[in-house]
């Protein structure tokens, strides 16, 4: 900038421009702050955020205000703002360990587990969490240092990008935690795109806005469009993936209950209350086998606010109460528990208190997938479970050996699955009184298989198990109680409904519990999977009818990220195709939107304006324009005679304007731009295809040659937060 | 700014009456008149380059004189000398032929450098100190020399402090068709330069030299000259560019031409129209330019495209 040559009036403007594009430019920055904040919305749900990033951010705006109307208190601004977010934060979020909102001791200890505990605690939940203060607060506290951060930078450095890069660093975090993809992910990009963009506007840095504005939205662009696109049926990286909530080094197993409990039938174990249909309840599913014990390695972590829903399923609730730990009946597809806060495998639906405690009650809310007969009687085995769950290790001959005599020789399949399950109904019986056979490993099932023939539900299920496994059909053992029958009212679940089960995995449809024993028909409602299991048994042909269901290809080994990599050509098309016709559109929105901004300029400025308006509508044309360009060489380069006519009127008035002593007078602005009204008349009669390129020509609005927009407009960076 | 566009069409007018077709050329030669700069001609033979300055002399209401130079001119020829008078028993200062209002310089480059350095302070000055007497030439004084830039037999190079003393170097071009059927048929129907008669008298000169140094200037446009002058030094291909002098005289010819097309302030318009005439004498090209058969032209149109024009500045001013 020239400094000295401008009158008392233009400097007047001027200071009040600077102090508007400063708010700009920190609403700017804060808004950057906003972006990657709310990009945590796959972990917390957008509601959650708004209003702690929005009181955080407000608080930072206000006392960046206030800052600027007393200069005594600058050097206190990130303190003072700091303070405010938090206070913010505090009343907010934190109210309950405030007394009467006056911050206590718990207050503090509280915003710093929020800074040292709950990203990890997040971490270690579903998501969506629960937007509670002991996970939530890490968000806010990680936008409010990054817009605190990006103000002082703004403030104090000569250039406006590195005002970025907290919130760029913030951003990283949430990707970190969950990359948005697909639409999210564009608009994302864009958005933080376009504050970059309004930041660098409203700074204006002399040479730096051409090349950094030119690049930023191409590098967004493809960016959000590589994200948005890359890959998208895949499940993005996520710190998560390495996060569980550690297991307790011993832990009650339920299948080792399941004898004693048999023994004293008559003793409750909890209390029901549901209008949906249920068979049964589970406590826990095993998928390990070492020949003796069953276990299971899922990951366990803290339910949040909802379980997603699978395509094509019913919400049922329920109400249960006296249960006792660590594990608390549950459903394959639990939603959400309302209660005590629980522990969820969410690949068993197991549920687990934290920590031991007396009986415990909560409401349940659980998915019940709609599953038609013909797709369970149709469907063949879930390969990548089966790759999942793994090998069975040894097993004995004999074991095989009925394995092979029980379905025949065909390839594993739901009908395989069900057959295997008529035949341990139909050949071997249900053990009851008070001499009954415990244990489930190698010895017992050989004892079961072979010789008694008679077992508890824990027997037929681990026998299903192993011989089902030893056929190619992934299954586990469920434990759990099976649900007796009622005439409405709360249900008694008593120990005599202990049950152990089996369940299989069929393909697009999931874990299909089965019921060798027939136990678990006690007469109450059935609904879901269970009713479909039991309309495929009866539509079950005889053993020897038994088809085996066509070959398919594999399925990609989703344990392998090499294996099974499409390229989503066709998103990627639409994507870049998108991206290329927004930004064609955008260039003659850009370009309309600076005629505007040149057009609305006060005095000189429209007169400039119009001069720069006329040569860039030239350029759009082919004519060569350098810096040291003037209204006369390109007057001297035109040939057209209305053109010529506009340049010359506009070349009067620029040399008035500008260099004469008078100045410009009150229509100099109405003049020149009537001037390029005849550049633009005379452009007009230009061939079509001359005048398309010019009008969706990226080059137009991101030149890097000192004549950009943010150039004409430059003003001091040290101006936007004083 | 009447007086100085008045005096500029005045001059234009009884000049076109001889020399055709070059209305530029003239209006540049005006220019260094009224900005009390001095203007060296320079083409081929045959061109009008002495016509041009004697025109441009006729025109004038005051004094002028032809020096043509030649290898025997002495220094004294020009700046004049002592005279013994016996009758009276003193020496008498005889003035040479550098004291006038116009100094026609023909064919410059012909005369010794020892003649040519004669110059020098009276194109500075405009004094000159014999037997260390200064004695100062009429006003308006201006050096209107001429010169073959490509006979080199019998002529000796003008120096470079030489060169810096003129204001503006002009060359007169060849005439497109239509103006040489002109030049033809004026010079058959016989008229002459020395058939011009004066336009404009030395006090209305002087006035129009004083109303052009009047002339607004915006910091701007002087930035810009001065810019134009650095970026010569710093160009790679020139082993010296233009002196301070030098953007000087690119502002004072800018007023001048503002002032000849009735205009009290000067534009960037105005300093780029004289860039070329103004400093291309002034730039000195590398040996490796030269040999590359760059020209100092091209050079300075590479700065005049390079150096952003003001308005962008005045934008934010």
């Amino acid at each position: 900038m020239i400094q000295g040559v401008a009158t008392g009036g233009r400097g007047a403007d001027r200071g009040g421009d600077r102090e508007a594009r400063g708010r700009i430019a920190v609403a700017a920055v804060l808004a950057a702050a906003v972006v990657p904040g709310l990009l945590f919305q796959p972990v917390f749900g957008f509601r959650a955020l708004v209003a702690p990033i929005a009181v955080v951010v407000v608080a930072c705006f206000a006392v960046t205000e206030l800052c600027a109307r007393f200069p005594r208190s600058q050097p206190w601004r990130p303190v003072l703002a700091t303070a405010a977010g938090l206070l913010g934060l505090v009343e907010l979020l934190l109210r309950d360990t405030t007394v009467a909102g006056v911050p206590t001791g718990a207050t503090v200890r509280a915003i710093v587990a929020g800074v040292s505990e709950s990203w990890l605690l997040t971490l270690r939940s579903t998501w969506p969490a629960r937007p509670e203060p002991d996970l939530l607060l890490f968000v806010p506290l990680a936008v409010l240092v990054a817009a605190v951060a990006g103000v002082e930078l703004l403030g104090t450095g000569r250039r406006p990008l590195p005002a970025l890069l907290p919130s760029l660093a913030v951003l990283g975090v949430s990707q970190l935690f969950g990359a948005v993809t697909g639409v999210a992910a564009i608009v994302a990009g864009v958005a933080y795109a376009g504050v970059a963009v309004v930041l660098l506007l409203a700074t204006g840095r002399a040479g730096a806005p051409g090349p950094v504005v030119a690049a930023m939205l191409p590098v967004a662009l493809v960016g959000a469009v590589l994200a948005g696109t890359a890959q998208p049926e895949r499940t993005p990286y996520s710190l998560r993936d390495q996060q569980h909530v550690p297991q307790p080094t011993r832990v009650v197993n339920p299948l080792s209950e399941v004898a004693s409990r048999l023994r004293h039938p008559d003793e409750p174990v909890f209390t029901y209350t549901t209008s949906g249909p249920v068979d049964r309840w589970r406590l826990l599913a095993l998928d390990k086998f070492d020949g003796v014990t069953w276990s299971t390695d899922g990951g366990q972590r803290w339910l949040g606010d909802a379980l997603p829903s699978p395509a094509h399923a019913t919400s049922h609730t329920a109400r249960i109460e006296g249960a006792a730990g660590p594990w608390v009946p549950s459903q394959a597809l639990p939603a959400a528990v309302t209660g005590p806060r629980l522990l969820v495998d969410e690949a068993t639906g197991a549920l687990r208190l934290p920590a031991r405690t007396g009986p415990v009650s909560y409401e349940l809310r659980w998915w019940e997938p709609s599953v038609q007969a013909g797709d369970l009687i149709d469907g063949a085995v879930d390969q990548v479970e089966a790759r999942r769950i793994g090998d069975l290790g040894p097993v004995p001959r004999e074991v095989a050996d009925l394995a092979r005599t029980a379905v025949g020789d065909i390839r594993p399949s739901a009908q395989t699955a069900l057959a295997l399950e008529r035949f341990l109904s139909e050949n071997y019986d249900l053990a009851e009184g008070p001499d009954i056979p415990t244990g489930s490993g190698w010895p017992q099932l050989r004892a079961f298989l072979l010789k008694n023939k008679v077992g508890t539900s824990e027997q037929f299920a681990a026998a299903y198990v192993v011989l089902a496994r030893f056929l190619g059909i992934p299954a586990r053992l469920a434990v759990g109680y099976r649900a007796p029958a009622s005439s409405g009212g709360p249900v008694v679940v008593r120990n005599r409904d202990a049950l152990v089960w089996p369940e299989v995995a069929i393909e697009n449809v999931g874990w299909v519990p089965l019921d060798p024993t027939r136990a678990a028909t006690t007469g109450a409602a059935r609904g879901g999977l269970a009713e479909a299991a039991d309309r495929a048994r009866a539509q079950l042909p005889p053993a020897a009818d038994l088809v085996a269901p066509a070959l398919r290809p594999p399925p990609p080994d989703a344990t392998n990220p090499d294996s099974g990599f499409r390229v989503p050509w066709r998103t990627l098309a639409l994507a870049v195709t998108g991206a290329f016709l927004v930004g064609v559109a955008a260039v003659p929105l850009l370009t309309a939107l600076r005629a505007w901004r040149r057009r609305r300029a006060p005095g000189t400025r429209a007169v400039v304006g119009a001069w720069f308006e006329a040569r860039d509508r030239l350029r759009a044309h082919g004519m060569a324009v350098t810096p040291g360009t003037t209204v006369r060489d390109v007057l001297a380069a035109v040939s057209d005679p209305t053109v010529a006519a506009g340049l010359s009127d506009l070349a009067d008035i620029l040399d008035a304007t500008l260099w004469s002593p008078d100045g410009a007078d009150d229509d100099a602005g109405p003049r020149a731009w009537a001037a390029v009204g005849l550049v633009r008349k005379g452009l007009a009669k230009t061939p079509w295809p001359m005048r398309l390129r010019a009008a969706v020509d990226p080059r137009l609005v991101l030149r890097r040659d000192g004549w950009t927009m943010a150039r004409e407009t430059r003003m001091e960076v040290a101006a936007a937060p004083r | 700014m009447t007086a100085a566009s008045e005096v500029y069409d005045a001059i234009s007018t009884n000049v076109a009456r001889v020399l055709r077709g070059k209305p530029e050329l003239v209006r540049l030669a005006v220019a260094a008149l009224l900005a009390e700069g001095h203007l060296l001609i320079e083409d081929v033979p045959g061109l009008g380059k002495t016509t041009l300055a004697r025109c441009l002399a006729r025109s004038i209401g005051g004094s002028w004189s032809r020096i043509q130079f030649t290898p025997d001119l002495l220094p004294g020829d020009i700046t004049g000398v002592q005279v013994y008078h016996q009758n009276v028993e003193r020496f008498e200062f005889h003035p040479g032929g550098i004291f006038a209002n116009i100094v026609l310089a023909d064919e410059i480059n012909r005369g010794t450098p020892k003649t040519q350095s004669a110059l020098l302070e009276v194109m500075a000055e405009r004094t000159v100190t014999v037997d260390s007497v200064r004695h100062e030439v009429p006003t308006p004084f201006m050096v209107v020399a001429t010169q073959n830039p490509i006979e080199m037999a019998g002529t000796y190079r003008l120096p470079e402090a030489q060169l810096d003393r003129f204001l503006m170097r002009l060359s007169i071009g060849y005439p497109d068709l239509g103006t040489e059927v002109l030049v033809i048929m004026s010079h058959c129907a016989g008229v002459e330069p020395d058939e011009l008669s004066p336009v404009v008298d030395i006090p209305t000169l002087r006035a129009a030299i004083t109303q052009v140094r009047s002339g607004h200037l915006d910091p701007h446009v002087v930035e810009y000259a001065a810019r134009l002058a650095a970026a010569t030094r710093a160009h790679v291909a020139l082993r010296h560019g233009a002196s301070p002098r030098g953007s000087i005289a690119l502002v004072r010819a800018a007023q001048a031409v503002a002032a000849t097309r009735g205009r009290a302030f000067v534009t960037p318009d105005d300093v780029k129209e004289v860039a070329g005439p103004v400093l291309e004498h002034r730039l000195i090209l590398t040996a490796d330019a030269e040999l590359d058969q760059r020209r100092t032209s091209d050079v300075l149109a590479e700065v005049l495209a390079a150096v952003p024009a003001p308005a962008t500045s005045a934008t934010v001013a």
